[in-house]
């Protein structure tokens, strides 16, 4: 292929020399790059163009790299790169340029390399226009919107469709008819039938959208089972689902300290694929938190109970033992014993795998378990 | 074991048996119902199945029958609208948010005795199984993080115990590695040892989560030691849901046995067609069973522990392994270390879950709604798929030579409002429309977000104010048509959610404080 690297002889498989698809998510809220401006000196012009770098720096690597950029508006999710085709692709900034000013440009531009200019002109192009039909008026309406989940949604279908040829998402099936499938399609497929890996790329700036939380972790999930790290460099507001994200995915969590250097924690922390990440310490935030928030009281807990049908989290026994969230009659019985220390059975001295079969509410639920039969 | 297979031979009387295997096992249904194994396997006749409806094998299909010519004489748009066909098929399911059983605990028995030497399945039915054995303890997990699996095999006429309850993936993957593939199968199979011991291992299980058993079944008789029916019964005493995978042919007693355990639904016994049947069969029971009746599981509280990760300094032993890590959980209540979770704390027996194992079953009680097939008179509002960019096929001209045409039977479920359908094109648009948003997308990006996104994208992108101003739009929404207290629940839990995790963000600088101190 078009990569000259000593690889082979380091028995790494053929997978190796698969190319790579960045999507790029990026937040492209008004208000909240306003804000960031102000604190930090980073305005959104420079970040996009540190952005590019960034994404050509990615398609240099490999001529069958391929890179998208999926825009997080304040009024959807859009797609910059590749531009929808059915829109206009004419960029509206270039309405207002006489034919010199083109003509200057065009100069500029001459001894780009092609790949680069397409890239950037579509990116630009297609952000102009997303600007151009934004009103001022929704743009203070909406200060903190983000729709992180349907980013992550639409670039996981992206990825589903370049990556693994739609086939993603197939758990079922014979995995040996895939794959020839596949290959019959084009070119190199890895045992696991995708035709070129991804990563995923998200630059935010907004907060948590907190009614989200369930698609943006189906997104996770989805993301983690195709093997797709999902890196974050978060400029401001510190987010627990973007961690979340970057820990279940081994992705990279970043939040930089000086956001006017972005270019170079894009570079160091996030350019790397995922061969070179192997053999490299990632700048990942290692202290996520898990712990959940009681429905009951919002309260945040260590220790919890469950609803066993809906899977609500109650900081205790809620009134009456009715689930206040499915209204069913839960059983609290078991939980009797509670304050009463666990003692352990004696047989516990077995190998590490007796461990697991103890029965999971303690020392209630034998009383609890239907009589023998026989 | 080897009469029935004579048996079979005899009664299936046919020179017009058709070539695909699923026909030939459907035959030989006809023919184990008849022939109960004689000497000391244990089977009875159940009453005959499918004495009223047609069996299989009697409607004839005829695949070249659903191939119609375009109007250019290529059959590429039916050959696409056939795939999208088999592919839609698989993704159309009930969607209703029903209670579902999500704590489970599941034994997979595997048939070990000497039928699955068989070449049938590629490369043999042992090595096939064993393989997806893998494959469905992984899935398993993935669906079922909080839940419980354990593994029996039927070798040489005994129960074979491959591996304990428990709920880490890795320990069953290791002891079907280390058991199951040395076992050289061999002599026959039983089913009242394996259902006993299953039974056993269910026994102690708690009330609040199912009880199940997963039953390869590659051999066409058992071998029993006492009378099956006692365990059968014994089985549903103890509330014990069984489903089967038959590779071979309908047993009548495991038909039984799937009867009786289920509440008279057999929907729970398949028989394999290929390895690709083979596979969709097992997998489907990775999906949390829909709890029945109230009396069968008591929901309770359950407590849990949402433990903290840590990272050390210095390497230390883990309590559940014995290894030495760097990270690992901290249990709350005893403080011991883990190194993998979900699991049970194995010194003060807390269950220790991390809050993203709850949230991967929510989508078990959200699912998302199927997508309505587009039909052509719509199909001018969009070129490409809104997700993957896909371009769909535009509108094709109509055949002005009337072509036959053979109604295809339609394969979208929530029936789209009639459409003359003289005027349609064979050709189907390829473009399937979320109920909620409208938006257009192309089949592959269907049965992904139903199958691992259980998401809608355009859904997740668009503001709620634009989702209500294209209610009115086609298709129309489903919501009203489900039951409304269930959407209400839906809802109502959406919104507690919700509230929770922003909570959750708002005393993430508190939490993050208390941590600094336990770190200093």
């Amino acid at each position: 292929m078009d990569k000259v690297d000593g690889t082979e002889h380091y028995n790494f498989k053929a997978p190796a020399d698969l190319a790579t698809l960045q999507v790029i998510i990026l937040d492209t809220n008004p208000l909240a790059w306003a804000t960031l401006e102000s604190s930090s000196s980073l305005s959104f012009p420079s970040a996009l163009s540190q952005l590019l770098i960034f994404a050509n720096a990615h398609l240099a690597f490999s001529q069958s790299n391929r890179c998208a950029v999926i825009a997080n508006h304040i009024d959807g999710t859009h797609f910059l790169s590749p531009a929808d085709p059915g829109t206009d692709h004419r960029d509206p900034g270039e309405a207002d340029l006489t034919p010199e000013d083109l003509k200057e440009i065009a100069h500029q531009n001459a001894s780009k390399y092609r790949v680069f200019r397409l890239l950037e002109d579509e990116v630009r192009a297609s952000y102009r226009r997303l600007i151009a039909n934004t009103s001022p008026e929704a743009v203070m309406e909406s200060p903190n919107t983000s729709f992180l989940a349907g980013a992550l949604s639409a670039a996981l279908t992206y990825i589903n469709r370049i990556c693994f040829g739609g086939m993603g998402g197939r758990s079922s099936g014979v995995a040996g008819e895939e794959k020839s499938k596949v290959n019959s399609a084009g070119g190199k497929v890895d045992e696991t039938g995708r035709t070129m890996h991804a990563k995923i790329l998200v630059i935010s700036v907004t907060p948590d959208p907190a009614n989200q939380y369930i698609p943006v972790m189906n997104s996770i999930f989805s993301a983690q089972r195709l093997k797709i790290p999902i890196d974050v460099c978060k400029l401001q507001d510190s987010t627990v689902f973007l961690q979340q994200a970057a820990d279940a995915t081994g992705g990279v969590y970043m939040e930089p300290e000086h956001p006017q250097g972005l270019l170079q924690y894009l570079m160091v922390g996030f350019l790397p694929d995922h061969l070179a990440r192997r053999s490299l310490i990632l700048p990942t935030k290692v202290d996520v938190d898990f712990r959940a928030a009681c429905f009951c009281h919002k309260k945040v807990l260590d220790i919890g109970f469950v609803c066993s049908v809906c899977l609500s989290i109650f900081c205790e026994p809620p009134e009456g033992a009715v689930c206040s969230t499915c209204q069913v009659k839960l059983d609290v019985a078991a939980l009797e014993n509670l304050n009463k220390p666990v003692v352990l059975p004696p047989r516990k001295k077995k190998k590490k795998k007796a461990v697991d079969s103890l029965p999971e509410s303690g020392v209630a639920s034998a009383a609890d378990s239907p009589a023998p039969t026989e | 074991m080897a009469d029935s297979d004579e048996d079979f031979v005899l009664s299936s009387s046919g020179d017009d048996r058709p070539k695909a295997r699923g026909g030939a096992g459907a035959s030989r249904r006809s023919g184990t119902t008849r022939g109960s194994g004689g000497g000391k396997s244990k089977k009875s006749d159940g009453p005959a199945p499918g004495a009223t409806k047609r069996e299989k094998w009697e409607d004839i299909q005829r695949s070249w029958d659903n191939v119609v010519e375009g109007a250019d004489g290529s059959i590429a748009g039916t050959v696409i609208g056939l795939l999208e066909a088999t592919k839609r098929k698989r993704l159309l399911r009930d969607t209703t948010p029903i209670q579902r059983g999500i704590i489970r605990h599941l034994v997979l028995i595997l048939d070990l005795s000497s039928a699955m030497l068989e070449k049938d399945l590629r490369p043999t039915r042992f090595l096939l199984t064993l393989r997806y054995a893998r494959d469905f303890v992984t899935e398993y997990f993935e669906q079922n993080p909080i839940s419980q699996l354990s593994i029996i095999g039927m070798h040489d006429g005994l129960a074979l115990r491959i591996s304990d309850m428990g709920g880490n993936p890795a320990d069953h993957l290791t002891a079907l590695q280390e058991k199951a593939f040395t076992v050289e199968p061999k002599g026959a199979s039983s089913l009242q040892n394996a259902l006993e011991m299953g039974r056993a291992e269910l026994f102690h299980t708690p009330t609040h989560g199912t009880r199940e058993i997963l039953l390869i079944f590659g051999a066409l008789s058992s071998s029993d030691p006492g009378d099956i029916h006692d365990t059968i019964n014994s089985l549903v005493e103890d509330r014990i849901q069984v489903r089967i995978v038959g590779l071979a042919a309908q047993v009548a007693v495991c038909r039984e046995l799937v009867m009786k355990t289920n509440d008279e639904d057999d929907s729970g016994y398949g028989i394999i067609l290929d390895e690709g049947h083979y596979r969709e069969l097992m997998m489907a029971a990775t999906t949390p069973p829909v709890t029945k009746t109230e009396e069968k599981s008591v929901p309770s509280l359950l407590m849990m522990g949402f433990p903290s990760r840590t990272v050390e300094k210095h390497e230390s032993l883990c309590a559940c392994h014995s290894n030495l890590t760097k990270g690992g959980y901290i249990c709350p209540r005893c403080s011991a270390k883990v190194c993998f979770l979900p699991t049970e704390c194995p010194c003060c027996g807390l269950t220790l879950i991390l809050s993203t194992h709850l949230a991967r079953s929510y989508h078990h009680l959200f699912p998302l709604k199927n997508w309505v097939e587009v039909p052509w008179s719509q199909a001018h509002k969009s070129t490409n798929c809104w997700s993957c960019q896909t371009p769909f096929p535009s509108h094709p001209p109509l055949s002005p030579t009337k072509v036959k045409i053979r109604l295809q039977v339609p394969s979208a479920s929530t029936a789209p409002p009639p459409q003359p359908k003289e005027k349609e094109p064979t050709q189907s648009t390829q473009r399937y429309a979320c109920t909620s948003c409208k938006t257009h997308f192309c089949i592959d990006c269907d049965i992904f977000a139903h199958e691992s996104l259980h998401n809608c994208p355009s859904c997740q992108s668009l503001p709620e104010s634009t989702i209500k101003a294209r209610a009115n739009l086609w298709p129309p929404s489903t919501d009203e048509n489900g039951t409304t207290p269930a959407v209400d629940l839906t809802k109502s839990m959406r919104t507690e959610v919700a509230e929770a995790t922003k909570m959750l963000e708002n005393s993430k600088i508190a939490a993050g404080a208390s941590m600094m101190e336990v770190d200093s």
